[in-house]
């Protein structure tokens, strides 16, 4: 039998399935668009259609993030911050500290060093240094949001943006790109930004870093230059597994084979 | 049309208790004489007293001045669906939208004119600055006195005295606006009272810590907080005995105030006014009870009839948002433990020091208890910044992590 997660964030959906001793069997993530529920279909059937598996063998689906109440033929509702750490757990085993960053949320969740959540801590009402931001900020520079992640290379000035609104901060972007500044200065600037506002919310989980093993998951983990500017931030070298905007799927999945009975 | 409102809510619950005498609950007995209460606010003939959360309400009752702290008005604005005009209202008046939501629904009330006027204002200067500024704004606003109480941060002799002094002042100050001076024997009725009804809410609550609590979060919310506004009355006395005889009669049927109670929490200063899904999501959904809230608690010893003062000043020094959070905290810890909390929720008001400056401390202090905190980012009066969808996730996460 099989078992699947799925991971319905504001800006992409993420499929997972796993086999009854817990081997990922496909993964997909697509984007989740204005019809959630067409997004759900087509991760589900991504996935089916990966593994070469039956609907029919699939005994079980647990749902999660924002859109998790949408998703139909579930077992559960578990939310992302449980699902991050079983799924974390799953790929970087002996994590302690996890960085969430997704489409409209950060976190920082302190785990048992075995899946467990202890505590977390998530960002206010406002989406600054979220997916969101970066999609922003990616428009301000006319770049795509995949080249931002290597953009920052070679910048040297220390350069800092004052405001960390995403409105505000795409208007600031537009000035220093007007006073002539670099492209990497200015992105290195907004990673250290976001950096900066997550460096808090990890301090407020786990004030002493000493030893702990930090992972970071979430879309925003593929960006490369936000990854360093936090390992630089933190002091601490920040993993990425091989495949960070599943982590909360898997972990759903694997929830659903642990409430199954397996 | 506040007074037609009040009325129809009082007549409404009398004449549903004279017809079905089966639906008398505690619950019923504190909003009839809420409903009494706003009733009172809106009668023409009344002396009305607009006031500090602190202001002695046991004394002003014995004046026969019908008294309410400001942010009663906000609370009830929110409850009501109505708070979002006069949060703009005030917003329009110059009043920064991240400021507390209690003050500018009242600002905007008292803009609007819906707030009644009062015959004299009296502040106290603890627990929040802010409420001090609204005071003033009101008292400016209908040309009226105010009378400001400067409540010391802790209780040394000294500190009792000069606050006993000012309630003596105090009561100065109203009889040259009533025209009523203080009747001793009246202060000293009230008084009793005032200690007959605290000692039966902390009969209830000792009660609520029963395994599984015959308390639920709507038996809970606002309770404390409000019955500071019946103190020195008959029905505080009345109100706090329909509270505890149903939960003592709850734990005689063996029945819980959340069925199926699972985990047991302890709630953080405001509760969230407005309508929303938090108690449901928390009690009905995940079986998670809130079996005490920190503003509930009885910090003070029972106060000298024949020397009223020294006791009310120690009352008032003693409220857990009043002196230091190291104060505060040991208050809190001491509730978790007492009502075995698994853990506790703050809303961590907006733009409030007890609200927001004190979390790390409150936090810190209730995890040496073994009591995880679940901090949540909510004007509890401003509909406008509530985003349900993030309160959710929050707070499903923390019963997960808590029933892993």
């Amino acid at each position: 039998m099989y078992y699947l997660g799925l991971d319905l964030g504001s800006l992409s959906c993420d499929a997972v399935l796993i086999d009854a001793d817990a081997n990922i069997m496909a993964t997909s993530v697509v984007p989740t668009g204005a019809k959630n529920r067409e997004a759900i279909a087509r991760a589900q059937r991504e996935v089916l259609e990966l593994s070469g598996v039956a609907e029919t063998d699939v005994a079980a689906t647990v749902s999660t993030g924002y859109g998790r109440e949408r998703v139909e033929k579930k077992i559960a509702t578990v939310t992302e911050i449980t699902c991050h750490g079983r799924g974390m757990e799953a790929m970087l085993p002996g994590t302690r500290v996890l960085i969430d960053i997704g489409g409209q949320d950060s976190k920082a969740i302190f785990l048992d060093g075995k899946g467990r959540v202890l505590d977390f801590a998530m960002n206010d009402k406002c989406a600054a240094g979220t997916g969101r931001f970066l999609e922003a900020m990616a428009r301000a520079l006319q770049v795509d949001i995949e080249e931002l992640a290597n953009l920052d290379q070679g910048a040297v000035s220390n350069l800092t943006l004052s405001s960390m609104c995403t409105v505000f901060a795409e208007s600031e972007v537009v000035s220093l790109i007007a006073e002539g500044k670099e492209v990497n200065e200015i992105v290195a600037g907004l990673n250290r930004s976001i950096a900066s506002r997550t460096l808090s919310m990890v301090r407020r989980v786990c004030p002493d870093l000493t030893g702990m093993a930090l992972a970071m998951s979430g879309g925003v983990a593929h960006n490369q230059g936000v990854v360093r500017a936090l390992s630089a931030a933190l002091g601490v070298p920040v993993q990425v597994p091989e495949k960070p905007d599943t982590v909360g799927a898997l972990g759903a999945a694997l929830i659903a084979r642990d409430r199954n009975g397996k | 049309m506040m007074y037609d409102y009040f009325n129809n809510l009082v007549t409404g619950i009398e004449s549903t208790l004279v017809a079905h005498p089966e639906k008398k609950s505690h619950r019923k007995a504190y909003a009839l004489e809420i409903a009494r209460l706003g009733r009172r606010l809106y009668t023409e003939d009344e002396r009305i007293a607009w006031c500090g959360v602190l202001a002695p309400f046991d004394v002003l009752n014995a004046m026969s001045v019908t008294s309410c702290f400001v942010e009663f008005v906000g609370a009830m604005l929110a409850s009501t669906g109505m708070v979002p005009d006069f949060l703009q209202e005030a917003e329009t008046r110059g009043f920064a939208p991240d400021t507390c939501g209690y003050h500018r629904a009242v600002m905007g009330a008292t803009y609007k004119d819906l707030m009644p006027k009062p015959d004299f204002c009296i502040a106290t200067s603890a627990p929040c600055a802010g409420g001090m500024g609204v005071m003033e704004n009101i008292a400016r606003h209908f040309n009226k006195k105010l009378y400001v109480l400067n409540i010391p941060q802790e209780a040394t002799e000294e500190s009792v005295r000069y606050l006993a002094d000012q309630y003596q002042e105090m009561t100065d100050f109203v009889t040259q606006h009533t025209g009523r001076p203080l009747d001793r024997e009246k202060l000293r009725e009230a008084v009793t009272l005032s200690n007959e009804a605290t000692a039966i809410m902390e009969e209830a609550y000792r009660l609520a810590q029963h395994v599984p609590s015959p308390a639920n979060g709507k038996d809970l919310a606002n309770f404390g907080v409000v019955m500071a506004l019946l103190l020195g009355t008959p029905a505080a006395v009345e109100v706090a005995r329909a509270y505890r005889d149903a939960f003592a009669a709850r734990i005689e049927r063996g029945e819980a105030g959340v069925p199926g109670e699972k985990v047991r929490l302890l709630w953080i200063q405001n509760r969230v006014q407005f309508k929303n899904e938090i108690l449901d999501l928390l009690e009905t959904e995940n079986q998670a009870a809130i079996v005490c809230d920190e503003l509930n608690a009885i910090t003070w010893d029972p106060i000298d009839p024949d020397d009223p003062f020294p006791g009310i000043a120690r009352r008032a020094i003693s409220i857990p948002l009043n002196g230091t959070v190291k104060r505060r905290v040991k208050n809190l810890q001491k509730m978790a433990l007492e009502h075995k909390i698994h853990g506790a929720v703050n809303p961590c008001h907006w733009g409030c020091r007890q609200g927001t400056g004190a979390r790390g401390m409150v936090a810190e202090g209730l995890k040496q208890v073994g009591v995880p905190v679940l901090n949540l980012e909510v004007d509890c009066v401003d509909t406008r910044n509530y985003a349900p969808g993030q309160i959710r996730t929050r707070l499903e996460a923390f019963i997960e992590m808590l029933t892993a």
